[in-house]
Order: C-alpha cells, then structure tokens, then sequence
C-alpha cells in the first residue's frame, strides 16, 4: 500500500524472507540496541527507578531540535550528540529536583517528562513555524525511522550498545549492590553518588541510541519490558542481567523479521511488540513466579521477592 | 517565541489565543487550550478585556489592500500570479515545511481570522489544519482549489482517499487561476477585471508549460521513465507525462516505511536497473539513503538523483520560488538524472 504506483504497476519480485543487505543492517543494529536497553534497564528495574528511562527519552527532543537548531545539520551522530546531552541534563533534574525539593521520586519524573516532552515540541514547532531549511523530518524522532538505517547508523549503535554492556558487567557487583541496599553501599565506603550517576548516564546513552531504533515514545519500552520479563525466570541478578539482553535481542530480531515480511509494516512498533508478547509469556508460563505455576503450587512464600 | 510585539497592550496577543480555543475546541490541542484558558485569566487578572482592540484595528485596514492568507506555498504562488500587487498574500507555511505534519500556531490562527479570503489546497493535504479551516469556513471566506477541479480528475491513493498533490500536473493547475480570479473579485469587485485578465494570461502559460514538460520528459529513453521518491507526491504528474511513479512513504508522509517497503524498493531499482532515485526538499531523506546502500549491496550502483520540489516551493530567490520555475527545475532535475547515467544496463 505504502508501494503506489500509477500505469502499468511495478513488478517487484517478492523480496521474501530473503536476508537483504537492508534487513541485516537494521537487524544488527536493533538487535544491538535491543539487547544494551534490556541489560541496562534491569539494572534501573532493580533501583527501582524504571521510569528514569523514560524521562530521559522525552527529553532527547529538545536536544535533537537543539543539535538542529546550534549547527543546522541533521545527520545522524550530531543529532544523537545533542540528545545525549538533553537527556543527561534532564536526568539532573530529575535528581536534583528529588534531593533539593520535597519532591517524590514519581512526580519529579513527571514533572521532567511532561517538561522536557513539550519544550521539545514547542522547539520542533519553532522550527517548523520559521521554515529553516530541511527541519521537515525531525519529528520523525517521535517514532523513530527503523527501517531506514545505513551500515554507517548501525555500527554507531551496535557499537556503543556492545562498550554499555561491556561497562555495566564490568561493574555489576557494585551497581547491584547500590541498587538493592544503598544504606549499606554507601556504610560500607562505596561512591553510591557516583555510581547513581553512571547508572543515569548508561541509561541516558542507552535511550539516545533507542531512538533511531524505535523512536522517543517507543524506546521506553525496550528499556523496562525486557527486564520485567527476565525478573519472571529467576531471582537472582546476574541471570537477570542476561536473560533481560538475550529478551531484548529476540524481540529485535522477531520485530525485524515479521516487519520484512511484506511493506506496510513499521519496524519499531512491531519491536516493541514481540517485546511484549516475550513479556507476556514470561508472566504467565515462568517457572514458580508465572501465573500457571502459582495455579498450581497455590503456595508461594510471601517476600519471594528478595533475590 | 511565537508570538508578536504586543501593539496595543497584552490583549492584542491574548486575543488571538481565545479566539483560537473556540476555533480549537474538539481538536486534539490540549496545550493550545490550556494556553487559551491561561490567558483568559491572565486578561481577567489584568481588569478584564475591552472590546475597542478590534475595532481599531478594522478601522485601520479599511482602504487597505485585500488580505488573502494562503496555506501552502503551491497556493500562495497561484494567488500571487493571479492577484499581482492587487493584493497582499499571506502564506502560512514557509518554503521547506511538510504541510501534512504541520501545526497551526496562535499567531497562525489570528492570520487566517483576519483575512478578507483563505485560499486552502485541499483534498487532505493539510492533514493538521483541515478541522481549523472547516471551522474557519463559518466567518471567513475559504477557497479550497482542489476542490473546484473536475472529480473525475482526481486520483485515489490507497484506501480510496483523494490524492492532494495536484499542482505538478500543469494543464490540470491551469483550470484553477479562473477560480482564484472569481473569489477574489467577490472580496475585491473593483479589480475584477484585472484578476480575469491575470488569470488568463496565467492558465495560458501553464499550458505552455505543460507541453514543453511533455516533450522535454518524453526525451527519457522508455525503460527508465520511472520517477522513486520519499513519498507519493508525483503520481499526478507521472499520469500526465508518462512516468511511472514510486514512493517509499505512502501519499501522507505521516506512515513509517517499513522494512519490507525498503526491501521492495531496492528489489524493485536493481530489477528494472532504475539509475537513480531522488528526495525531496521538504521530507526526510533517510529512506532514500537506506534504499541507495540497500542497492550498492547488490552490485547496481543507484545515484541520487537530486533533489525535487514536492509539497513545497523554495525560497523566493530559489530555482523553485514559483510554481512555473519548481515545475521546470524538477524536470531538468529528472531528465539529467534519468538520461545522463550510463551506468545502467
């Protein structure tokens, strides 16, 4: 439908299942990016602060329309550069308002979504409104533009996806400790400040390479739905850890694939949707935690949750 | 930001921020409602408004030229080469916007309230404005172009919906200089006359136009009439100068092309050995970069064709500052890219 043609229709040879250079370029770097926003999102999951995630998407906008706006390109690495610094900056927020207002931790996180999300818009309708020479397409970053990543966009993500997951398992005992007793992390002599903030950064970076992928609205998802499924196959953190990047993955490559099927199908959306599907089946299928299991073995030990 | 130097006190911007929360009530503008309640308060704070603003205002336009405030570039050409000096022209949209995404502002709101005529492009393609003109319809005079065309010339694209974009088709644009000479004799009868002879001197050169692209298309070897852009902007003028027309996006630039879109493109230009494929200066062209690796990949080595006026003109001082000079440079645009590549088989 998408494919119009007048006269004498195009006859294009069903692409198929086939692996196309296309297919397997975006499949490498959703497939990346699926698994880095799975791996750092439990770590957010187990702080306790999975909309951080999302605060940092919706403030990605105004940096992009700002990258825009300050150097009048819009190529990819320069448009993702602003948005980390929006996102970061946004984060900051975030926490400040938390430590120097009686703001609770739910509502400084609206209050810097709501924010940043329409100071963002009310920039990209400013660009719009004056007419600057190629705005049109920023807004694509709303929804994000899967299909049409280059080789060139897909290193960029999958490498910078690989060097977080590399980071977060280099220092997984710390984070995990900081995220399940922060009273004790911080008794013991461990930076807790410190290690918050890297963990804010991952998170913000890992939401920045999201959004080619699936989009600022989408990319939320893709940080705290793998992770809420893997926390259904086990208790402790380092399978968590794994499972919730391998969750992501498969979710990639199954949005990817089904996308590729025939035209009319946008490639994030279907991503954030196995995504869910993945989740769902974890709920109810997981062994001891699933639905079915507590059919079953009607007694669960309340406080099961502690790993 | 957005907003003008307030003239006459706060009320001269306040007011057209009420005014567009009735004409908004029912869309989906919660920020622009909200800002319209803002300032109802602000101005009750501020002892209440007072009804001289306006009238000032009417006062000061009387013996002033006719307002028309037109929507899109395309529009705002044709009622410049009808009008002339006649009349002042307002567009909305500056050169370079999408006008399927694009969302009115207050100020936008006072512009097209003042006009003495709105002259919209219709069929659709102000995707985000077609509820405010429709409601704008009651108290000021609307030309909808598009609408005045013979339907039977209207093409549908998928799902049965009208295609908007039908101004690259020449000879059909030419129907419409004699409707814009019409409605604006209504706002204007003293100029009747000069508006009729305008229009018809206008119509006349874009039939000219039309058969000059004819030939000057019809020099494109047959195999490789075929026109792969970022969206479905052309087919009308693919329908009146034999070229088969391709879009990765489908007629509204708003859909997200999927990968499968993608992959039937780059199947689609190796297959039919197409030697190059072009943008447009008003959508993103990231689909069109992914289509021109997705080919190299496979050995058939796509150019970009270059860029192509769409749905919207260029600047004024641009080749495409009119409809005339956009039509003519896209052609020399796709003859160049379709005749000239030898690398194709």
């Amino acid at each position: 439908m998408t494919l119009a043609t007048f006269g004498q229709p195009a006859v294009v040879a069903t692409a198929g299942f086939g692996l196309t250079h296309n297919t397997l370029v975006v499949l490498g770097g959703v497939a990346a990016v699926g698994c880095g926003a799975g791996v750092v999102g439990s770590l957010t999951l187990l702080r306790k602060r999975p909309l951080v995630g999302d605060a940092a998407a919706h403030a990605t906008l105004v940096g992009v329309a700002g990258a825009f706006l300050a150097t009048g390109r819009r190529d990819l690495p320069t448009l993702l550069a602003g948005a980390v610094v929006s996102a970061v900056a946004g984060l900051l927020i975030l926490v400040l308002l938390r430590r120097f207002t009686r703001t609770r931790e739910d509502a400084a996180t609206a209050i810097v979504i709501g924010v940043s999300f329409g100071l963002g818009l009310a920039l990209l309708g400013g660009i719009t409104a004056r007419g600057m020479p190629g705005g049109g397409g920023l807004e694509r970053f709303l929804l994000g533009q899967t299909a049409a990543l280059t080789a060139r966009d897909a290193a960029l993500l999958a490498v910078i996806s690989l060097l977080a997951i590399v980071l977060v398992m280099a220092v997984r005992k710390e984070l995990l400790l900081v995220a399940f007793d922060p009273a004790f992390a911080a008794a013991t002599g461990w930076p807790v400040g410190l290690l918050d903030a890297g963990l804010m950064v991952l998170i913000a970076v890992m939401v920045v390479i999201g959004l080619p992928a699936a989009g600022a609205v989408l990319v939320t998802a893709l940080v705290v739905i793998p992770p809420v499924a893997a926390r259904q196959w086990t208790d402790r953190a380092g399978s968590m850890l794994v499972l919730a990047g391998l969750f992501g993955l498969t979710a990639a490559v199954a949005g990817v694939a089904v996308s590729g099927l025939r035209s009319g199908l946008a490639t994030g959306p279907l991503v954030v949707l196995a995504a869910a599907a993945i989740c769902l089946a974890s709920v109810v299928i997981a062994p001891r935690r699933g639905w079915l299991a507590r059919q079953f073995q009607s007694r669960i030990p309340a406080g099961d949750d502690q790993p | 930001m957005f907003f003008e130097k307030p003239k006459n006190g706060i009320l001269s911007w306040i007011r057209p921020l009420i005014r567009l929360s009735f004409l908004a009530a029912g869309q989906h503008v919660p920020v622009l409602r909200i800002a319209a309640v803002v300032a109802i308060l602000a101005a009750a704070g501020c002892g209440g408004p007072t009804a001289d603003g306006d009238k000032t205002k009417r006062e000061s336009a009387a013996g002033h030229r006719p307002r028309v405030v037109a929507t899109t570039t395309v529009v705002a050409d044709l009622v410049r080469q009808v009008a002339g000096d006649r009349v002042e022209v307002d567009c909305l949209m500056a050169p370079g916007i999408d006008p399927h995404s694009y969302k009115a502002t207050p100020r936008d709101a006072e512009r097209l309230l003042d006009a003495d005529l709105v002259v919209a492009s219709g069929l659709h393609l102000e995707g985000r404005l077609a509820t405010l003109l429709e409601r704008l319809a009651d108290r000021v005079a609307v030309l909808t172009v598009a609408d005045r065309l013979p339907p039977d010339r209207i093409l549908e694209a998928a799902g049965g919906i009208p295609d908007p974009h039908v101004w690259f088709d020449a000879g059909l644009w030419s129907l419409l200089p004699a409707e814009v000479a019409t409605a604006l004799s209504e706002i204007d009868p003293a100029g009747a006359e000069t508006y009729a002879a305008r229009a018809e001197s206008y119509a006349a050169r874009l039939r000219e136009a039309d058969a000059e692209a004819r030939t000057r298309l019809a020099t494109i070897p047959a195999g490789r009439r075929v026109l792969v852009t970022a969206h479905d902007a052309f087919r009308y003028f693919g329908r009146a100068y034999g070229i088969e027309v391709v879009g990765v996006q489908g007629t509204s630039t708003a859909s997200e092309a999927g990968l499968g879109d993608i992959n039937r493109l780059v199947e689609l230009v190796v297959s039919r050995g197409i030697p190059a494929v072009f943008v447009e200066t008003s959508v993103a062209d990231r689909n069109v970069a992914a289509i021109i690796e997705g080919a190299a990949a496979r050995g058939h080595a796509v150019s970009l064709g270059g860029r192509l006026y769409s749905d919207s003109l260029g600047l004024p001082e641009s080749d495409g500052g009119t409809l005339e000079a956009a039509l003519d440079a896209n052609i020399e645009t796709i003859v160049a890219a379709l005749t000239d590549a030898e690398a194709a088989p």
